[in-house]
């Protein structure tokens, strides 16, 4: 009890408790909005939303814990298949069910990082990568997933786009609180020792696969529910479009883009690079290229992504404003 | 089902050698930069097609139109490296695995807005020919393949351990900043490795595009065959990438002769996956260096 007494009172500091706020009144806006939006709008914004969940779950252990995981686009895929064969095979209500496909995709997440984690660096983005690619040799080939066709969503339990708007919001709210209250907690702070100093932190008696363990869960479990919304949203699954790699791709590019290692970093990286595609959508494949173009200034140019250049702004004018005349 | 025969295992070593020539140039640039380049596969790529121009264009020998090829691609590479690779690896891993992931998908996408997403292979004469070697029936381009991955292997090998530019790279390699210090180039030396790597990834691709056929979508699954092959032979270890290439081969065209060969992927990073969790060093790992 005093042990959890101590967690919360780490977590419960101005450091999360005003972020949290932010985040609150923004989800509270976004609902209140929907009134004044038209459907297209509401589609993009569900599309946007399931896109930043998953980069937010994917920063939590590539930006936090230094893993490059190339891997969760296997969660998207297997949380949107549960989704719709559970609901196929047995007809349980629809949060029930995305809830067990969730559940399914964090055991995954704990089954995996046990082999990845004994990678570590480009070891482990190569290892993910190629889990990846062999769970779509497997899936692509197996009756049991249609992968010949493609997996309906029985019709009677699709939401329609206000519902499924609404459930996205709350949704990426409850990824957003999660990831930000739980690297604040001990358990993120010796994620982040692991990461900074693995000799170190494990001389202080921190176990690396112990104190990680949770970070897979708890990210698979978020990435498995936007793979299961996803679903909602499009009604049909193919194989090709669940396992795609571009799930693990988007993710990593946006969280280093908005900042790796920060809460809002995979938030204001998804919605830049949502938009730059949404604005170049008319120049078909060349929205790509300026995309990869994009991308690589940043890298170029911003290695801390945009959280690092305002990190660097406010140091700058804090430093302006405190310099004598 | 399967059947184990004398050809299976002769196609299986010949595919080996196209398969160590394709991942050669990953091998060297991780072995020297600790680099994962992500653009491997489009490398490749792009190597068969601006061949494929070249041969369709002024007609010649594939292998001769491949020599300006390699060179063209050693001239984008280089800057490549200089300009954008070598100035953000020390800002952490992720900045440069994803500036060669967004290179990577440029030229995959402008090969795609150029030429369409239909294969493209490489006519030779000699293409489709075959050889009988005591019964045994061989394609000749595998064979070429074969040997000019190891002739490449066995150049790049003498490069880098006996001359003078390949002692600057294992400087380079071992410790930048000393290396630095008693006057070499570190920053030349790791745009010329790149340079290297993009050369030889070029020829992989002619080979790859005269045995099979090759287009724009296919450079991720080329690079992680390639990985499949150093993480075998040894991160960073260019013999062993050879003998990577030979087991990669070999266990593919068994696995797809016993398994099915649709299952062909599965079975290659099945074992990638595999080999990394049970010996994170590949199996021909000879010393420990993180």
């Amino acid at each position: 009890m005093k042990k959890f007494k101590k967690a919360v009172a780490t977590v419960i500091d101005s450091q999360t408790v005003y972020p949290a706020g932010l985040a609150v009144v923004l989800a509270i806006a976004a609902i209140v909005a929907q009134g004044g939006m038209t459907r297209g709008n509401k589609n993009q914004l569900t599309e946007l939303f399931i896109m930043m969940s998953i980069s937010v779950a994917w920063n939590l252990i590539g930006g936090f814990g230094g893993q490059f995981s190339l891997g969760h686009s296997i969660f998207v895929g297997i949380g949107g298949y549960a989704t719709a064969i559970l609901l196929t095979y047995f007809g349980w209500p629809l949060l029930a069910t995305m809830a067990i496909a969730a559940l399914i995709s964090a055991a995954l997440g704990v089954l995996i990082a046990f082999p990845l984690l004994r990678l570590r660096g480009p070891y482990l983005a190569v290892g993910s990568l190629g889990m990846t690619l062999a769970v779509y040799g497997w899936m692509i080939n197996w009756d049991f997933t249609k992968a010949s066709s493609s997996y309906q969503i029985p019709i009677e339990f699709s939401l329609s786009v206000d519902e499924l708007y609404q459930y996205v919001v709350i949704f990426v709210l409850i990824a957003i609180l999660a990831s930000l209250f739980m690297v604040r907690s001990p358990m993120g702070l010796r994620m982040i020792a692991l990461r900074e100093d693995e000799a170190g932190a494990a001389s202080l008696g921190v176990h690396r696969v112990r104190s990680l363990l949770p970070f897979w869960a708890v990210s698979g479990l978020i990435t498995g529910m936007a793979g299961a919304f996803y679903a909602l949203q499009q009604g049909t699954l193919t194989v090709d479009a669940a396992f795609n790699l571009k799930f693990s791709l988007d993710a990593a590019i946006t969280s280093v883009i908005g900042g790796l290692g920060t809460v809002a970093g995979p938030i204001i990286g998804s919605i830049v690079v949502y938009y730059v595609r949404d604005f170049a959508a008319d120049l078909a494949n060349w929205a790509l290229v300026i995309e990869a173009v994009i991308v690589v200034l940043v890298v170029r140019f911003f290695p801390r992504g945009i959280m690092g250049f305002l990190y660097k702004l406010r140091t700058m004018i804090e430093a302006w404003a405190h310099s004598e005349d | 089902m399967g059947n184990l025969s004398a050809d299976v295992i002769v196609q299986g070593i010949l595919l080996g050698g196209l398969y160590a020539t394709a991942a050669l140039g990953l091998s060297l640039v991780f072995g020297v930069m600790k680099l994962i380049n992500l653009a491997h596969g489009q490398f490749l790529v792009l190597g068969a097609y601006l061949t494929s121009l070249l041969v369709s264009a002024i007609g010649g020998d594939p292998f001769l139109s491949a020599i300006p090829v390699a060179i063209l691609m050693a001239a984008i590479a280089y800057p490549m490296q200089r300009y954008i690779f070598s100035p953000v690896m020390s800002s952490g891993e992720e900045a440069p695995i994803t500036a060669t992931f967004g290179i990577g998908i440029a030229i995959q996408t402008l090969l795609l807005i150029f030429f369409s997403s239909n294969p493209r292979s490489i006519d030779a004469p000699y293409a489709t020919s075959q050889l009988d070697i005591f019964g045994v029936h061989v394609r000749l381009t595998l064979l070429i393949a074969t040997l000019i991955g190891v002739a490449t292997v066995l150049v790049l090998t003498f490069v880098i351990k006996k001359t003078q530019f390949g002692r600057q790279v294992q400087a380079a390699s071992f410790d930048p900043a000393a290396a630095g210090l008693v006057g070499i180039n570190v920053k030349h030396t790791y745009a010329s490795v790149m340079a290297i790597s993009a050369a030889s990834a070029s020829i992989g691709g002619v080979l790859i595009a005269l045995s099979f056929a090759i287009a724009p979508p296919e450079g991720t699954n080329w690079l992680l065959r390639a990985f499949t092959v150093i993480v075998i032979g040894g991160l960073g270890s260019l013999s062993g990438t050879l003998y990577g290439g030979f087991i990669v081969g070999l266990v593919e065209t068994v696995g797809a002769e016993f398994i099915g060969p649709q299952y062909r992927d599965l079975v290659v990073f099945g074992v990638l996956v595999l080999i990394l969790v049970i010996k994170p060093n590949g199996l021909f790992a000879k010393r420990v260096r993180k």
